[in-house]
C-alpha cells in the first residue's frame, strides 16, 4: 500500500492506483469526462487536472493518468489546477450548444454540472459553433453530435469494452465524429449504455425523450427481472408511468452496465391493456369483489371435488414474496402446487443447479471476469442472459480462453471456440473435458465425471479431440470456470458441470461454477417447488377431470402463442392474478389485477443464489398520459388514483388463504432453511448471498442418455432471443424493431436430407400442437437438431419443453406456400 | 566553405548513385562493424558523439538505441521518420534526393545496433518522388548485398520497407507514427510503455529522423570526436542542415557547422535579406519554435544556445520575417495550421487551438478587443497541459508573439486594422 | 469492383505483409487510384481485403489528407497555405486559384478536371509559393505561371 495526501487527507491505496481513484476513496470526486472506472484512463479530456505539490513531477498533472507514489502530495483545489480546469470547460463549451432547455440530458449532465460548478458562465469565444449531422441510430438511442465533447467514452465502451464493431470515430481535429459507418440501428444489445456513459447529451434515451427532467422523476433502486442475472437498475417514473431505466452500479453483479432488454423492457408496466380492475365472467368489477368471488368459487370447487381439484400455478417472474404466499396458500388449503415450471425437465435442471451451487463453487459475474478459462455448456449468453456475454468479454480481453458447447448458433462479441453439439452430447462433452482436465489418474484423487460410460460413439472423434484439448488447457489455467445453462439441457448435464467445477477446484485454483437459469426468480422457484411442480405434469390431471379449477398467479405457463393450452379450456374455473394481459388473463373467469415490481418491489434470487431486493418506484395507477388523453393536468379531481386499485399478489393470495402476512419477508424464513436470513430486518445493499451449504450435493450417477438415432430422430431445441422471447420485455414496442425474424433452424446437412431450403415454410408436429415457421439453414447449428425461436409468431409452447426429441417424420415442408 | 558531410555528394538536380556514395567512402562503416560484429560499438560511438535527434525533439540518438534492452523480444524495428511535416522544414527531402544511400546505410546501422530485422521508412505523401527514389535505391542496396539475408556474410538479416503515409502532421509524432504503421488512427499514445520497449506490434521500436540517420555512417566511420569537432561551439556536435526560407535572397538548404551564427546563415549563405527588407524575427526551427527577435540576430545556432534564449533549434528550419511582415498574421497562419492538423484527441489541442485562432483572426481583422490579450496569454500557458507535445509546440510561437511583440498586437487592436496591410 | 488482376496483386501483397492492417493506407490508395476517390464500395472492398470492418476502414480513411472520401476531379490541386507560401504570395494562392477555376475550396470544376484543396506545408518552402497537382510539386508560383500550368493541364484534358 502506498500512502499519499490528497487535499490534506491521508489515504493508502495499492500501487498502480491512479490519483483520481485514490481521491474517490476519500470521497473527493475530481472532475472527469473521459475517465470512467470501467473504461480506464486515456487522458483525453484534461478536466481531471490537479496540482501535484510533492511527487516525481510537480505542477499540473492529469489525475487519471498519474500513478500514486508514496509520499505524494496532491491538491485538487489549487488555484492553478482550478484555473486550468475552468479553461478546459470554456474550450469544450466553445462548440457545445447552449440548448440545455431542450436537451434531455439537462439535469443529469456531467458537462452541465462541471460548467456550472466550475464557474464558466460567460461566452468569450468570438467564433461560430461547429455543427454536425446526426445519425438515425434506431429506436432506442437519440444521436445529437453537436453536443459532443469528444471524451471517446462511447467508442471505448462500444468497441473495446463491449466488442461490437459498428460505432466508431471518424474525421480529425475539431471535426472528430462519433457514429456509425452508415445510419442505422446500433447492433449491440448493450448500446443503451451509451446513454449512461456519455457525459453530455450526444446519446440520449429515445423512448423517454422529453418525458421529464431527472428531478421530476420518482426514482428508486431496483433489480432487473428480464433474466436470471439480477442486474441492478435505477427506475424512474413520472405521472404514473415508468419512464426510464438506467444501470445502477453493482460491484459484484453488473458493474456499471445493463443490457437493452433490461433497459427498455419495462413497457408492460405502462401498457394500456394492462389489467387495472377486477373482472368476473367478463364483467368489470372492483378488485375486492373479484377477489371475494374468486375465494368463494375456489372454495366451492375445493369443497365439492376435494382440495385436490384446485391447482395453483405461478412462475419464475414473481417475487419471492409472491412465490412464498402461493406456496403457503397451497399448504393451507391443501390445493395442488405450486406448479412453477413449464415442464419437468426444466424443473429438474434448475432444481439440480440450485442444489449444486455450493458456496465455494459459485462465482459472481465480477469474479467470472477474472477467469482465464471458461467452458460454456448449453447456454447462449447474448440471448439468455445478455450481461453474461459482457462479463465473458472482459475475461477474454484479459486473455481468457473461452469455449462454448451448444447446439445453437451461438454468437458472442469476441473470439471463442464453438462446438455445435446436440443436447444429448453435452453431458458427455463435459465428461471428456473433465477427464482431460483432471490429467492422468492419481491415487487418492477422486475421478471426475462420476460414471464409467464410454464417450458416445455418435460424437465425432474430432469433437472429442477438441474437448480433450480444452480440458488440457483448463488444467494449466489458474481459474477455470464452467458456465452452464438450464433451458435446453437436462439435470444430468447440470450435475456434471457442477462435479467438474468441483474437480477443477483446489486450494490454489479458485475454479468456479456459474449457472444461467430461466427467469428472474428461477432460483427461488427451485427452492419452493419439487420436481412435480411442472405444468405439464398438471396437464394430465386437468385432462382426466381431476383438476377442476386453476389459480394462475403471474404465470405465463399456459400461454400457447395467442391461444390457451387446450387443457385449460376444459376447466370449470380459471382464476388469474396478474399485472399482464396474458392469454390466460383474457380467458379467466375471474381476473384479479396485481401490482408489478415497480409498484410493489420484491425480492428476487439471482442465479448465484443472491437474494436482492427491488424497491417500489411509485404507487402506480393508470398513467396520466392515458387517463388524460394527452391533456394535463387532469380536469376532474378525485381523491383516489385512477387504476391503482390493484393489490399486491401477496395481499391477494393471503386473502385467498384467509391469513394476513404482517411481515412478508420474515414469513419467508419459514418456507425454506436457506431463507432464514429473511427473518432478520437487516438488508445488505448488495443483496443477501444465501447459505446453500445445507443442500446436499447431488449424485452424478445418472442413467445414460438414450442415444439419438442419426437421421431418424431430431432434438428440438427452443431458442430464446435477446429480444422477443422473454415474457415481459417482448411487450415493449420500442424493442420490436430489434427482434430478429423468428426462424426454424437446421444444419445444412440435415436440411439437404430433409429437403428443406432456407426460406421454406416448415411445420413441426409436436405433442402440444404444430409449430409452423420459416426455415433457416446454418452450419453453426448442431447436426441432428431443429431449433425453434421462442417468439410470439411461432407456436413454440407446442414443443412442451426447452429440449424434446422428435422423429424425422414430424418435420414437414409445407409445399408451395408462396405459390399458393 | 565549411566541410560538407551529409551534402558531400549533393549535386544540383541529381541524385547520387550507389557508386558515387561508395566512392566517397559510403558503406565502409557498415562493412566494418558487420565484420567485427560490433553492434555495441555503434551504440557507444553514437552516444559519445552526442548526436542529438534532428527531427525537432533533440533526444540523444545513442541513448535511444541503448534503451532497447539486450534481452528485449524480437522482432525489433527501426523506423526512419521521413514524415517531414513541420512547416518550413524541407531538409529531409533534400537529403533523400541528394544521397539516398547515406540514409539507407544509416538505417541499416541503426538496425544493426539494436538487432532489428526491419527498417521502415515512413514518408509523407507529398514526397512521392523521394519515396520512389528510396524504393529504387533500396533494391540497389539489396543487389549490392547491403540488405537481405546474411548481409556481407555477417549473419545479420535486415530489410527496408518504404511506408507511404496518408498525410497528417501528427504522424510525425513517434507514438502516432507507430499507430499509423499499424493501420490504426494515428493518435499519439502517452508512454509508458515507451516505443523502445513496446512499439510497433508491441515490439521494441526505435524511431529516428532522416537527418539523424544520415549522420550515423559518418560518425561510425570517423569517430565521435571528429563529429563533435565539426561544431563551432563546444555545446554542439556535428553539422546541421539548415533550411532557410522567407524574406532572404537565396532560400534553401545549407549544411553548416552546429553553432554557426544566425546572422552568418542569413548573410553569407542565404544571400542576405531581400532588398528593402530588415530582419525582424525568425522562427529558428520550424512552426513549433518561438519567434527569435532581432536582438538574437547573432545567436550561435545550436541546441544549447537556443535553449538558453528560451527557444528551440527544432528542425533547424529557419523562417525569416522582415519588418513588413505582420507577425500576428504569421501566428494566425500557424494556429490555422495547428488547429487543422490536431488529431482531435485532447481538449487543449482540439478545442483550444481553434479558440486561439479565432481570437487572433479577430485581432488581425481589426475586431480585436483588449481583453483578448490576457486570454491569449492564459491559453498559451494552458496549451502545455495537452496530451502530447503537439499543442505545447503550437504554444511556442504564440507565447513568443505575446512576450516579444505584444505591441504589434496592441497596435492591431488600437487601430482596428492590421498595421501592415498598408505596407504591402 | 477492383479489376481482378489488381485485386490479386493486392491480395498477394497483403498475404506477404507481417500484418495485413499495416497496408490499410496502401490499399485505400490503390482503390482511390481505381475509383478516383475512396467510394463506399471501396471501403467495403478494403475491409474485405484486410479483414477489418468498414467502420475501422472509415476511421482511418477520414483521418488523412490524401485519402478522398468524396469525388474529386482528374487533377487534385493541393495548395499550400502554410506560413512561407502565405508570406511569399502577393495574394493568397488559394484565392487566386478559386478565381481562376471558378470554384470554392473543396469543390470540383464542372468539367470534372480540377479539385481544389488547401493543404499544410508541403515542404517546398525553398520554392514558395508552391502547390501540388496530383502530388507533383510546382513552385515558385506566380499568377502567370498558374495560368500556364492550368492551360497545359486543360489541353491534356
Amino acid at each position: 500500500m502506498l500512502k499519499l495526501t490528497i487535499d490534506n487527507q491521508p489515504v493508502a491505496v495499492p500501487a498502480g492506483t491512479k490519483v483520481i481513484a485514490a481521491a474517490e476513496k476519500l470521497g473527493i470526486m475530481i472532475p472527469r469526462f473521459c475517465y470512467h472506472p470501467a473504461l480506464g484512463s486515456v487522458g483525453a479530456c484534461r478536466v481531471c487536472a490537479v496540482s501535484v505539490l510533492k511527487g516525481p513531477r510537480t505542477g499540473i498533472q492529469m489525475s487519471c493518468m498519474l500513478d500514486v507514489e508514496d509520499g505524494m502530495v496532491v491538491a485538487t483545489g489549487d488555484p492553478a489546477a482550478v484555473a486550468f480546469r475552468r479553461q478546459v470547460i470554456e474550450w469544450l463549451m466553445a462548440n457545445h450548444p447552449h440548448d440545455c432547455p431542450v436537451c434531455d440530458e439537462g439535469g443529469h449532465c456531467l458537462l452541465q454540472d462541471l460548467t456550472v460548478s466550475g464557474g464558466h458562465g460567460r461566452r468569450r469565444f468570438p467564433g461560430k459553433k461547429r455543427t454536425h449531422r446526426d445519425q438515425q441510430l434506431g429506436p432506442l438511442i437519440q444521436h445529437e453530435m453537436n453536443r459532443c465533447i469528444q471524451c471517446y467514452r462511447c467508442v471505448r465502451f462500444y468497441r473495446e469494452f463491449a466488442g461490437y464493431p459498428d460505432l466508431g470515430v471518424t474525421g480529425i481535429a475539431a471535426r472528430v465524429y462519433f457514429g456509425r459507418f452508415r445510419e442505422g440501428t446500433l447492433e449491440s444489445p448493450f448500446a443503451g449504455n451509451l446513454i449512461d456513459i456519455c457525459p453530455t447529451g450526444v446519446f440520449t434515451d429515445k423512448p423517454s425523450r422529453y418525458k421529464g427532467r431527472r428531478w421530476d422523476f420518482q426514482r428508486s433502486p431496483s433489480i432487473c427481472i428480464h433474466c436470471s442475472l439480477g442486474c441492478h437498475t435505477t427506475v424512474s417514473a413520472r405521472y404514473r408511468e415508468i419512464v426510464r431505466i438506467e444501470a445502477r452500479f453493482s460491484p459484484t453483479v453488473n458493474g456499471h452496465f445493463i443490457c437493452d432488454r433490461g433497459r427498455y423492457g419495462f413497457a408492460y408496466a405502462n401498457a394500456p391493456e394492462r389489467p387495472r380492475q377486477g373482472r368476473i365472467d367478463g364483467e368489470t368489477q372492483p378488485v375486492s369483489t373479484a377477489l371475494d368471488a374468486a375465494l368463494e368459487r375456489l372454495t366451492t370447487v375445493s369443497r365439492t371435488h376435494g382440495p385436490d381439484a384446485v391447482a395453483c400455478i405461478g412462475s419464475a417472474r414473481s417475487s419471492l414474496e409472491t412465490l412464498g404466499a402461493l406456496k403457503r396458500l397451497c399448504e393451507r388449503r391443501s390445493w395442488r402446487g405450486p406448479f412453477l415450471w413449464p415442464d419437468a425437465q426444466t424443473a429438474r435442471a434448475v432444481q439440480t443447479a440450485a442444489a449444486c451451487l455450493a458456496p465455494e463453487l459459485r462465482l459472481s459475474m465480477k469474479e467470472l471476469e477474472d477467469a482465464d478459462f471458461i467452458l460454456v455448456v448449453g447456454a447462449d449468453p447474448v440471448n439468455e442472459a445478455p450481461m453474461l456475454a459482457l462479463a465473458l468479454r472482459q475475461a477474454q480481453r484479459q486473455g481468457a480462453t473461452i469455449a462454448v458447447c451448444d447446439p445453437r448458433p451461438v454468437a458472442l462479441p469476441f473470439a471463442f471456440e464453438h462446438l455445435a453439439l446436440a443436447p444429448p452430447f453435452l453431458a458427455d462433452a463435459i465428461r471428456i473435458f473433465a477427464r482431460a482436465a483432471a490429467g492422468p489418474p492419481q491415487a487418492g484423487v477422486r475421478a471426475s465425471g462420476g460414471d464409467a460410460h464410454p464417450p458416445d460413439p455418435n460424437m465425432p472423434p474430432a469433437v472429442q479431440a477438441r474437448l480433450a484439448a480444452m480440458g488440457a488447457t483448463a488444467r494449466t489455467c489458474r481459474r477455470p470456470v464452467i458456465v452452464c445453462g438450464t433451458q435446453i439441457v437436462n439435470s444430468r448435464t447440470v450435475a456434471r458441470a457442477a462435479d467438474t467445477a468441483r474437480m477443477l477446484k483446489s486450494a490454489d485454483k479458485p475454479a468456479g461454477l456459474f449457472f444461467v437459469l430461466p427467469g428472474a426468480n428461477a432460483f427461488a422457484a427451485a427452492l419452493l417447488s419439487d420436481e412435480n411442480g411442472a405444468f405439464n405434469t398438471l396437464q394430465a390431471g386437468i385432462a382426466d377431470g381431476h383438476v377442476k379449477a386453476v389459480l394462475a398467479v403471474e404465470s405465463d405457463l399456459p400461454a400457447a402463442g395467442e391461444g390457451l393450452a387446450p387443457a385449460l379450456k376444459s376447466l370449470d374455473l380459471l382464476v388469474v392474478c396478474d399485472y399482464l394481459n396474458t392469454a390466460a388473463a383474457r380467458a379467466a373467469d375471474i381476473l384479479v389485477p396485481t401490482r408489478s415490481v415497480f409498484e410493489e418491489g420484491g425480492i428476487f434470487i439471482n442465479q448465484t443464489g443472491c437474494a436482492q431486493r427491488a424497491a417500489p418506484v411509485h404507487v402506480g395507477g393508470t398513467p396520466v398520459a392515458q387517463t388524460g388523453g394527452g391533456d394535463h393536468p387532469p380536469r376532474t379531481f378525485e381523491r383516489s388514483i385512477p387504476g391503482a386499485e390493484a393489490l399486491s399478489a401477496v395481499q391477494a393470495l393471503d386473502r385467498l388463504a384467509g391469513t394476513e402476512t404482517a411481515d412478508p419477508p420474515a414469513a419467508l424464513a419459514d418456507l425454506h432453511p436457506v431463507l432464514a436470513p429473511f427473518a432478520s430486518r437487516k438488508w445488505p445493499d448488495e443483496g443477501q448471498l444465501l447459505d446453500l451449504s445445507s443442500e446436499a450435493a447431488p449424485s452424478a450417477d445418472w442413467p445414460p442418455e438414450e442415444p439419438p438415432a442419426a437421421g431418424k430422430t431430431f432434438e428440438l431445441v427452443v431458442r430464446e432471443r435477446t429480444f422477443g422471447s422473454e415474457a415481459l420485455s417482448q411487450r415493449a414496442d420500442c424493442l420490436r424493431p430489434l427482434e430478429k425474424a423468428p426462424r426454424i433452424l437446421v444444419h445444412s446437412d440435415d436440411a439437404a436430407r430433409l429437403g428443406i431450403a432456407a426460406g421454406d415454410r416448415v411445420a413441426l408436429t409436436c405433442a402440444g400442437g404444430v409449430i409452423e415457421g420459416t426455415a433457416d439453414v446454418r452450419n453453426t447449428v448442431a447436426a441432428g437438431v431443429v431449433i425453434v425461436d421462442r417468439h410470439r409468431e411461432l407456436n413454440w409452447p407446442a414443443a412442451g419443453a426447452g429440449w424434446v426429441r422428435i422423429e424425422a417424420k414430424q418435420i414437414h415442408k409445407i409445399e408451395k406456400e408462396r405459390e399458393r | 566553405m565549411y566541410p560538407q558531410v551529409l551534402f558531400q555528394n549533393r549535386q544540383p538536380d541529381r541524385t547520387a548513385t550507389i557508386k558515387t556514395y561508395r566512392a566517397g567512402g559510403g558503406y565502409r562503416a557498415l562493412a566494418d562493424v558487420l565484420q567485427q560484429n560490433a553492434a555495441a560499438r555503434v551504440r557507444q560511438v553514437l552516444l559519445d558523439a552526442a548526436l542529438l535527434g534532428r527531427g525537432g525533439a533533440a533526444f540523444p540518438a545513442g541513448v535511444k538505441l541503448s534503451t532497447v534492452a539486450e534481452d528485449a523480444p524480437y522482432p525489433r524495428y527501426v523506423v526512419c521518420n521521413a514524415d517531414e511535416m513541420e512547416p518550413g522544414t524541407f531538409k529531409d527531402r533534400v537529403l533523400i534526393f541528394a544521397d539516398p544511400h547515406q540514409l539507407i546505410e544509416g538505417l541499416i546501422l541503426a538496425g544493426f545496433a539494436v538487432h532489428a530485422e526491419t527498417g521502415i521508412i515512413f514518408i509523407r505523401p507529398e514526397y512521392e518522388g523521394a519515396a520512389a527514389i528510396l524504393e529504387r535505391e533500396v533494391r540497389v542496396a539489396e543487389k549490392a548485398g547491403y540488405l537481405g539475408k546474411d548481409i556481407l556474410g555477417s549473419g545479420f538479416d535486415y530489410r527496408i520497407v518504404v511506408h507511404r503515409s496518408g498525410g497528417r502532421y501528427i504522424c510525425g509524432e513517434v507514438t502516432a507514427q507507430i499507430n499509423a504503421l499499424q493501420g490504426k488512427r494515428p493518435n499519439p499514445l502517452q508512454p509508458p510503455p515507451y516505443p523502445t520497449e513496446k512499439g510497433l506490434w508491441q515490439k521494441p521500436t526505435v524511431l529516428q529522423n532522416v537527418e539523424t540517420l544520415c549522420c550515423m555512417p559518418h560518425i561510425v566511420a570517423k569517430g565521435a570526436d571528429w563529429f563533435k569537432n565539426l561544431s563551432l561551439t563546444p555545446s554542439g556536435a556535428g553539422t546541421k542542415i539548415f533550411g532557410i526560407s522567407g524574406r532572404v535572397q537565396q532560400p534553401g538548404c545549407y549544411e553548416l557547422p552546429m553553432g554557426v551564427p544566425l546572422s552568418e546563415i542569413i548573410e553569407d549563405h542565404a544571400g542576405g535579406m531581400i532588398p528593402g527588407s530588415e530582419f525582424k524575427a525568425c522562427l529558428p526551427g520550424g512552426a513549433s519554435t518561438g519567434f527569435l527577435p532581432a536582438r538574437h540576430y547573432h545567436i550561435p545556432m545550436d541546441f544549447e544556445a537556443l535553449k538558453k534564449a528560451g527557444n528551440r533549434l527544432g528542425t533547424g528550419a529557419i523562417m525569416v520575417f522582415d519588418h513588413k511582415t505582420c507577425l500576428v498574421g504569421v501566428t494566425l497562419n500557424l494556429m490555422e495550421f495547428f488547429a487543422r492538423e490536431s488529431c482531435g484527441w485532447c481538449t487543449p489541442c482540439r478545442e483550444g487551438l481553434p479558440f486561439i485562432r479565432e481570437l487572433l483572426y479577430e485581432i488581425e481583422s481589426g475586431r480585436g478587443k483588449p481583453e483578448y490579450v490576457p486570454m491569449l496569454q492564459e491559453m498559451s500557458r494552458h496549451l502545455w497541459h495537452a496530451y502530447c507535445a503537439f499543442a505545447p509546440g503550437a504554444a511556442a510561437p504564440l507565447a513568443s508573439l505575446l512576450d516579444e511583440f505584444e505591441d504589434e498586437i496592441q497596435d492591431h487592436i488600437k487601430r482596428k486594422a492590421c498595421p501592415f496591410s498598408a505596407l504591402t | 469492383m477492383l479489376p481482378k488482376t489488381r485485386k490479386k496483386a493486392l491480395q498477394k501483397e497483403i498475404a506477404a505483409a507481417e500484418h495485413a492492417r499495416e497496408l490499410v493506407v496502401d490499399v485505400l490508395m490503390a482503390l482511390q487510384a481505381h475509383y478516383g476517390h475512396v467510394t463506399d464500395e471501396a471501403v467495403f472492398e478494403a475491409a474485405d481485403l484486410l479483414g477489418m470492418t468498414p467502420m475501422e476502414i472509415e476511421e482511418v480513411a477520414t483521418f488523412y489528407t490524401f485519402i478522398y472520401r468524396r469525388p474529386v476531379g482528374k487533377y487534385v490541386i493541393h495548395v499550400c497555405d502554410s506560413v512561407i507560401c502565405w508570406m511569399e504570395s502577393e495574394r493568397p494562392l488559394l484565392e487566386v486559384l478559386c478565381e481562376k477555376l471558378g470554384i470554392a475550396p473543396g469543390e470540383t470544376t464542372a468539367d470534372g478536371l480540377f479539385t481544389l484543396l488547401p493543404v499544410c506545408c508541403i515542404g517546398y518552402c525553398d520554392r514558395a509559393p508552391a502547390m501540388l497537382i496530383n502530388r507533383k510539386a510546382y513552385g515558385p508560383l506566380t499568377e502567370n505561371k498558374i495560368d500556364r500550368i492550368l492551360t497545359g493541364l486543360r489541353q491534356e484534358g
